[in-house]
């Protein structure tokens, strides 16, 4: 198959730079593929598992969560705010996160803020452990 | 004699201690330097790909609906001033607020003022500020980062700011750091930033972008989000440079302090040779008198 040139860089620094065959993640709009000669493109990342189909056929996958996917002339750059390999992932910690976040929503006085702070660290929490467990 | 030799000791002692505080900070700053420069290192590249990407966009952006790619007539500027929270680093706070200077005149401009140092100097000269909360440059975290980034779209959106530019020091060498404006948003400012190569090939068609699901939605979230990464590895990058600023400043000061103690001490040995001679010549004529 085709590949193509993809750049994954996050706030801790150049995470993956090579030819792939495809990317797959999910954006806010819903999960897409990108492929070799794709169309100049540009969208927002949403939550979710990342998943790179690498030159020799190995799939590496990745929670990914915030920034922007941009396709220009044939080059696809990924710049997330968090990307996190799958096997670099702390089960452990997302779940200590997630029953945290869950123990924080059961509050019923708890005010706006927090609660979309809570909501946000629960999401996460989920993104990596389905991550982790694929 | 005896009381010059009791004051230049008295001096030596003080340089002494003097040198033994610069060469402690510049040991600090040094230590310090090696974290902080791998952490300014990782977010280079963030940095780098996250401008050109932009850049490209705004090249070839042919949608104007969001308010963040469209230039407005709206004249009024706002500087987020990194600056650091102390002094003793040399040049390092006076050489940004120099070259503030020189690139706002003649504008209106607002500042967000990070660092300690950046807050008293523009208080000082009554420049609009629009937020003194983000005064610790060393306390400020990637959620503070995110929540400054809100607060400027907010305000952008509302139209109290025109442009949004980010001053900084970058890093150049351990040696060198120069203070540089970079825009923000509007995202056609980057036109402007844009190699001439790309200036040179304007004449073609622009290429079409597709964005999923519409500009607007995807500009709206990418936007934020690109602010607080800018100004993330601004910050990275820029205490990296006090720091390193610091260190040259400290070790400078050292040498110096090294040196005066030198003059000092041979000044004193010589005055304490001169009083010695003194006092065998005086016991020397004493007992030959009788």
């Amino acid at each position: 198959m085709a590949t193509f040139h993809l750049q994954v860089v996050s706030m801790d620094g150049l995470i993956y730079e090579g030819s792939v065959q495809k990317i797959m993640l999910r954006t806010i709009d819903g999960d897409v593929a990108i492929l070799a000669r794709h169309t100049n493109y540009c969208t927002a990342i949403g939550m979710g598992t990342a998943h790179i189909l690498l030159e020799d056929n190995s799939e590496k996958t990745a929670a990914c969560i915030g920034g922007m996917l941009s396709v220009m002339d044939g080059e696809c750059r990924v710049i997330p705010t968090t990307w996190e390999w799958s096997d670099a992932i702390d089960v452990e910690r997302a779940k200590a996160a997630k029953k945290k976040a869950e123990q924080r929503l059961a509050d019923e006085k708890l005010s706006e803020q927090a609660r979309i702070n809570a909501e946000a660290k629960l999401r996460r929490a989920l993104v990596r452990l389905g991550t982790a467990q694929k | 004699m005896a009381a010059n030799m009791k004051a230049v000791k008295l001096r030596i002692k003080s340089v002494q201690s003097t040198m033994q505080i610069t060469k402690a900070m510049q040991l600090v700053a040094a230590s310090k330097l090696r974290k902080a420069k791998e952490k300014a290192d990782l977010s280079k590249p963030y940095l780098e790909v996250l401008r050109k990407t932009l850049t490209d966009i705004a090249c070839e952006n042919t949608e104007f609906h969001s308010p963040y790619t469209r230039a407005d007539d709206n004249d009024k500027w706002l500087y987020i001033v990194i600056a650091g929270d102390r002094g003793l680093a040399g040049g390092y706070n006076a050489n940004l607020f120099k070259f503030m200077e020189s690139e706002t005149r003649g504008r209106d401009i607002s500042v967000l003022p990070i660092g300690k140092k950046s807050v008293e100097y523009f208080k000082q000269r009554k420049v609009p500020i629009f937020t003194e909360d983000y005064a610790e440059v060393a306390k400020i975290t990637i959620s503070e980062c995110f929540e400054i980034g809100r607060r400027i779209c907010e305000a952008y959106r509302n139209g109290q700011y025109g442009h949004i530019y980010l001053c900084y020091t970058n890093f150049v060498s351990m040696l060198t750091q120069t203070p540089e404006a970079s825009s923000m948003l509007p995202l056609s400012d980057f036109e402007e930033n844009a190699p001439d190569t790309e200036q040179e090939e304007k004449g073609k068609a622009r290429e079409l972008i597709l964005y999923e699901p519409d500009s607007e939605t995807v500009f709206d979230t990418i936007v934020p989000e690109y602010l607080a990464g800018l100004l993330y590895s601004g910050i990275n990058v820029s205490v990296a440079s006090e720091l390193a600023a610091r260190r040259t400043a400290m070790e400078a000061a050292t040498d110096n302090a090294e040196e005066m103690i030198e003059t000092l001490s041979l000044y004193y040995n010589r005055a304490r040779q001169a009083s010695i001679t003194q006092e065998i010549t005086e016991i020397v004529a004493g007992a030959e008198e009788p």
